[in-house]
């Protein structure tokens, strides 16, 4: 029986992590529109080159912080989290 | 091929928050009486992965502006993002889970880049440079 709870319990914490990592497509999209509308305003103004980049980058690194989110809570998922579900599902059985 | 100048200094600049961030943290993890080598392993393990994913960022957008075609930028950055995060989160679980180091110590400093652009244009006001992205309404004109 416990075997069986902690194989669920394990399965379901793996289908969590793959889940949470779908917040890693969105940034992605995010990231190529935002450059690409970069793209053209350099290309309409062009000595705003400098500028644009500055802020391009500062706003990818933005955007990119909510897909390392998604990565943390699935790293948590993996790592912490069956260790101290086990101990308390071998808690709550005895 | 030579860097743009932005990218080194917007690296620089997210570099030394990572460094002061992480000194607060192992600080943090002495005071809590936790801590140990794998809490300052896993520290420059994860700050060397923050920082080398924000300058791997950089590089890849400077690359694609400068290239000037907006489709192709588009779709350059979006395969890059994704090749990224699963790097980093290859590197991190490879931290974690071969060379034991404290999961905390290693995954807080992932987020330190994000804390130092808060701060950003707080930064930029005391330095008395506009902070950036203020000009944006000229772009749109």
């Amino acid at each position: 029986m416990l075997e069986l709870a902690m194989g669920i319990m394990l399965g379901l914490l793996g289908l969590g992590a793959g889940c949470a990592m779908i917040a890693g497509i969105g940034p992605g999209i995010g990231e190529g529109n935002a450059v690409a509308k970069a793209c053209e305003a350099i290309g309409r103004q062009p000595e705003c080159k400098s500028d644009v980049t500055s802020t391009m980058i500062m706003g990818c690194a933005i955007a990119e912080t909510t897909g390392l989110y998604g990565l943390i809570v699935a790293i948590l998922l993996i790592f912490v989290a069956p260790g101290s579900f086990t101990g308390i599902l071998k808690e709550a059985i005895k | 091929m030579a860097l743009d100048p932005a990218v080194r200094k917007e690296t620089g600049y997210i570099a030394v928050w990572v460094v002061l961030l992480s000194i607060l943290m192992e600080a943090v993890f002495l005071l809590i009486g936790q801590w140990d080598l794998s809490v300052l392993l896993g520290n420059l393990g994860g700050a060397a992965v923050a920082v080398g994913n924000y300058f791997l960022l950089a590089v890849t957008v400077s690359r694609a502006i400068d290239k000037g075609q907006a489709d192709q930028a588009a779709k350059q950055v979006r395969a890059t993002a994704s090749l990224r995060l699963v790097g980093v989160g290859a590197i991190c679980a490879l931290l974690v889970g071969v060379f034991k180091t404290n999961v905390y110590a290693t995954l807080i400093p992932l987020l330190f880049p994000r804390i130092g652009l808060a701060f950003r244009p707080m930064v930029d006001r005391k330095r008395g440079i506009e902070p950036s992205g203020a000009e944006g309404s000229d772009l749109i004109d």
